[in-house]
């Protein structure tokens, strides 16, 4: 009896893995076809045989990627625009996180009258599409000349991102043990120095959640970077798009993928490093048990 | 001059009153203790004391001082919370010194402070941990530490050994005990627990619903109890409160408790002026356990002891006492006798009343029926 419950279950086991591992290929196919695309030779890729592995390894795609592909007219590859990203992502997220970061403090631990209308308000900004504000937001940015600038960007990352923030970062809060922040101020700690020394640095498993969604979302994004920032200042995004439609002739594949996987890098690396630091539990210990 | 006045103090959360007046003074030194049920407003009053929540009514005053109106910070006031409260993210020496820190010491003196602190409460071999690797004892005690390190004026304490498990709490009781008698500090604590209250306390404010029931040392509080609600919280196993009838006996007043077919007739000793007026009419007669006890074991030199023959409901060993079950006034009534003794359940024993210990209560208004004087008993 227990025998052959013993083996129905390693057959349910193996079918359930032989599922997994199909569903595991599928997913991968395009990451595969991408990266052995992005060593291929031109004249391979012509050959067909999408899925074989380069019979030649080659670099060249992924150099000229960076350095000397053709974007509309100028031929210096994305490598600009890659630092254009990385200058709108980095202040978005840091500016988005904290000022998220600080709202949730301040509704959850300094309740003024109407807390909860602001913050519903605040929610709200989450469910607005981007194409709604496209109209308006042009005409700020015009006004504030940050026009075509990354700058413009990071204020247009920063509004759209602090409703999420504050989402995160306000049910965190409202978890934190009330009784921290009365002793913080019994013992002398104000406004910020309890923001900073106590609730911040016990933040961390939300902060590292704020950053993948910011990071990823920031970095991600090509309405918002395609309408109000063209030519040298166009993320990254935006200049794989024009690079992809800047027809020499041929379509160099091999020179489009490699660029695609320089843009899909830093996402990866974000979740491959910031998931080390998702400790749970970090709050034990503060309070009984 | 008290140290502490907590003068006619009012709390209502939109229009629930929560406290209705609280009035209590304490001298410098004294182990105040506020106890009650859950929701009799001693949490909240503490928090007022504390500034961390506001009074909608009456004053407080520390040392002479208002201090209704100053924050937390300016009050001289450190707190040892239920939950510890201890910050995470800190190390033991650093949530110790983190008040002071505050306060701006220099790191030398800081460092000083926090050792002499780690030093009392034996606790310097974990000043480099976290939070997180404590246990509960050693938590209460850090958490105390960052109370004594800044030696404020006045020691709070919100049920601080509720946390804990039964045998730690004792421990933590006394050591609790021990640090206010060596330090001579200043402290209000707020428990339900009346036995933490009665070994604890050098007075104890006794609360229900936002009003103060009664105000005074252990032993008052224990033997004089000034209403029925007193006198049934405080005391474990409780005091036994018994209906029954004043009567009159050679022009002194006595009263009668029906036993299932006998009497009980025992004379009044306390408060006799007062309970003249009350011949014929039904009162709450009020004995505690250890005032009931086999004829043997009566204290017959302090007390004023009667005796009766009654039956046995129930009998409940713990090994120190045995407490023996009858009834009176048709309610189970708690005697402590000596263990080993031949009382069985179902038959007849001798219990001896001492009168002296006896409290007199009006059922209506459930309050004491005191004589203005004491009486020269």
């Amino acid at each position: 009896m227990s025998a052959v419950a013993g083996r129905r279950f390693t057959l349910a086991r193996a079918l359930l893995y032989t599922i997994l591992l199909l569903f595991a290929v599928v997913y991968l196919m395009p990451l595969y076809v991408m990266l052995t695309t992005s060593f291929k030779t031109l004249e391979e890729i012509h050959q067909g045989n999408m899925l074989a592995l380069p019979g030649q390894w080659t670099l060249a795609p992924w150099r000229e990627a960076w350095g000397s592909a053709c974007i509309g007219l100028e031929c210096s590859g994305i490598h600009g625009y890659f630092f254009n990203s990385i200058k709108i992502v980095v202040p978005a997220v840091l500016i988005s996180g904290l000022l998220g970061a600080f709202n949730g403090y301040v509704l959850t631990k300094w309740r003024f009258r109407g807390h909860k209308i602001v913050f519903g308000l605040m929610l709200f900004s989450c469910f607005i599409p981007f194409q709604i504000i496209l109209l308006p937001m042009a005409r700020v940015l015009g006004i504030l000349h940050l026009a075509n600038s990354t700058a413009g960007l990071v204020l247009v990352h920063i509004v759209y991102g602090i409703g999420f923030t504050t989402l995160f970062f306000r049910n965190f809060y409202a978890a934190f043990p009330d009784e921290l922040v009365r002793a913080a101020k019994l013992d002398g700690a104000g406004f910020f120095t309890l923001f900073f020394r106590i609730l911040l640095p016990a933040s961390v498993p939300i902060i590292v959640v704020t950053v993948i969604w910011q990071f990823t979302n920031v970095w991600n994004d090509f309405l918002f970077g395609v309408s109000f920032a063209s030519g040298d200042s166009a993320p990254i995004t935006v200049a794989l798009n024009n690079l992809v439609n800047s027809s020499t002739g041929v379509k160099a594949y091999n020179v489009n993928m490699a660029a695609a996987m320089v843009a899909a890098v830093p996402t990866l690396i974000v979740y491959v490093l910031a998931g080390k630091y998702f400790l749970r539990g970090l709050m034990s210990g503060s309070v009984k048990g | 001059m008290s140290f502490l006045h907590i003068h006619n103090v009012h709390k209502r959360f939109g229009s629930t009153p929560v406290l209705k007046g609280v009035d209590i003074a304490i001298a410098q030194g004294d182990f105040l203790v506020l106890v009650g049920p859950s929701g009799c407003g001693k949490s909240t009053l503490l928090n007022m004391i504390a500034g961390l929540d506001t009074l909608s009514d009456g004053e407080l005053l520390l040392d002479g001082v208002r201090i209704n109106d100053l924050p937390p910070a300016k009050r001289d006031i450190a707190m040892v919370f239920q939950s510890y409260a201890l910050y995470p993210s800190m190390t033991v020496a650093g949530n110790i010194g983190f008040g002071l820190e505050m306060r701006k010491v220099p790191r030398k003196a800081r460092r000083e402070a926090i050792e002499r602190v780690a030093r009392l409460l034996q606790i310097e071999n974990l000043l480099s941990r976290k939070p997180s690797q404590l246990s509960g004892g050693q938590r209460q005690r850090v958490a105390m530490g960052r109370a004594l390190v800044r030696e404020p004026q006045l020691f709070l304490f919100d049920e601080p050994l509720s946390n804990l498990d039964a045998k730690l709490r004792v421990d933590m009781r006394t050591e609790i005990k021990q640090l206010h008698q060596r330090l001579r500090t200043t402290i209000v604590y707020v428990t339900h627990d009346q036995i933490e209250a009665m070994t604890l306390a050098t007075r104890i404010a006794v609360m229900r619903g936002g009003e103060l029931q009664q105000l005074g040392t252990p032993q008052q509080v224990y033997d004089d109890p000034s209403n029925l609600f007193v006198a049934g919280f405080m005391g474990s196993p409780s005091m036994n409160l018994i209906p029954g009838r004043v009567v009159e006996r050679d022009g002194e007043p006595w009263v009668a408790l029906d036993a299932e077919e006998t009497q009980v007739l025992l004379p009044v000793r306390r408060d006799r002026d007062a309970l003249r007026q009350w011949y014929d009419r039904e009162v709450v007669v009020g004995l505690r356990p250890e005032a009931i006890t086999d004829p043997a074991s009566a204290d017959r030199r302090e007390g004023d002891v009667h005796e009766a023959e009654l039956p046995v409901a129930l009998v409940e060993p713990t090994g120190a006492d045995l407490y023996v079950v009858t009834s009176l006034g048709g309610k189970r009534i708690n005697a402590r006798m000596r263990p080993g003794g031949a009382v069985e359940p179902g038959s007849a024993a001798r219990f001896a009343f001492d009168v002296t210990r006896m409290v007199v209560f009006d059922p209506d208004s459930e309050q004491r029926i005191r004589s203005p004087a004491p009486d020269p008993a």
